[in-house]
């Protein structure tokens, strides 16, 4: 909403802002995304290879997800802090 | 087009939505020691009840009534104390390890669960107050603990330290440090590596505490936001949309985020003490 604020009222180092961190959080969403999916395919497909070992790999699943979100996190907070600081 | 848009930045324009205002903390009962602030504010409140609900669940779970015919009770107590025996513990910390750190890797497993749970659940613990029948009563919100970085950050350091202790009480400080720098480096790459390894072990702190913190925070601000656009556009068509969207993000947190941060703090907890107690080389 603030992006139409500022468009509104021609306050464009605002609109810079909002815009290049909107950009930045979806690029680090990228990645991420990415990431989740290949973790989940490989999941798949090592349990539909090999059944008896999805209780030794769930943790290693879980582990791995939560390392690759992070990474929108980092993203989401050098975003919010250059957007807050600049 | 024009018009729509013109619509839309007048709406925002007159209504005043701070998504960002239930992060606040003002000081309820403000006690200064010094330099030190240990003023009393929504999230310590919140910390008193996630310690209380956590003792009082443990207790309740495991310390009585138990037999060799389990109750249900029983049988979840030992279901979760499996999980994190063979989940977290034994992967990751070395056979003479365990004995020493499995009660600090499992009780921050219940302690951030609880925190997280307790986060998503309304409680009248606020800083707004509305009137209902001449009372001053505060709103309902969600806040969780870990949404504030103090506290994600004071349980990092204390895997930081813990980490550093064991790691020089197993290794001594030579053979410790020695073993932060991978082996088969060649001498004239020393320099380059033994700053990034320095770096990386703090990388650790940094991660370990940011990962908690922003999961919770985007949680409770998606949340928010989705709720926030009925406000932010002034009507109530946006409901038909921004509720279940709300809800779909709550049940999303609830039942897969809150556990997973949980698991993945205690289980890098487990991680590190363990690389420091048996470093590979």
């Amino acid at each position: 909403m603030s992006v139409l604020l500022a468009a509104a009222s021609g306050d464009l180092p605002k609109l810079g802002k909002a815009i290049a961190f909107g950009v930045g959080v979806g690029l680090g969403a990228v990645g991420a995304g990415i990431g989740i999916g290949n973790i989940f395919g490989s999941m798949i497909q090592a349990v539909a290879r090999q059944p008896e070992l999805r209780g030794e790999l769930t943790g290693i699943q879980w582990l791995g997800f939560a390392l690759t979100e992070a990474v929108v996190f980092y993203a989401l907070l050098g975003g919010l802090l250059a957007y807050v600081l600049v | 087009m024009t018009a729509l848009l013109n619509a839309i930045v007048l709406a925002a324009n007159t209504d005043n939505f701070h998504p960002q205002d239930e992060f606040d903390l003002p000081a309820w009962i403000s006690i200064h020691v010094g330099p030190l602030d240990l003023s009393v504010n929504k999230a310590v409140v919140y910390l008193w009840i996630g310690g209380l609900a956590t003792i009082l669940f443990c207790v309740w779970i495991m310390r009585f009534g138990l037999s060799l015919t389990p109750s249900r009770r029983q049988t979840t107590g030992e279901a979760l104390y499996d999980a994190v025996q063979s989940q977290i513990v034994e992967t990751s910390l070395p056979s003479r390890a365990i004995s020493t750190w499995f009660p600090y890797v499992a009780s921050l497993f219940f302690f951030i669960w609880i925190l997280n749970l307790i986060g998503f659940i309304p409680l009248p613990i606020s800083n707004d107050t509305f009137h209902i029948a001449g009372l001053k009563v505060p709103t309902w919100g969600i806040y969780a603990a870990t949404a504030n970085l103090s506290v994600t950050l004071a349980l990092a350091l204390i895997t930081f330290l813990a980490t550093h202790e064991e790691g020089i009480r197993h290794n001594g400080v030579r053979g410790y440090f020695r073993s932060w720098i991978p082996a088969g480096v060649p001498k004239s790459l020393l320099p380059l590596i033994v700053p990034l390894e320095v770096i990386s072990q703090f990388m650790r702190l940094i991660s370990l505490s940011v990962r908690l913190f922003a999961n919770m925070l985007a949680g409770h601000m998606l949340i928010l936001v989705m709720i926030g656009l009925i406000f932010i556009f002034s009507s109530y068509a946006i409901a038909v949309i921004a509720i279940p969207a709300a809800i779909a993000v709550y049940i999303f947190e609830v039942a897969i985020v809150v556990t997973i941060q949980a698991f993945v703090f205690a289980l890098l907890s487990a991680i590190y003490i363990g690389g420091a107690v048996e470093p590979e080389h």
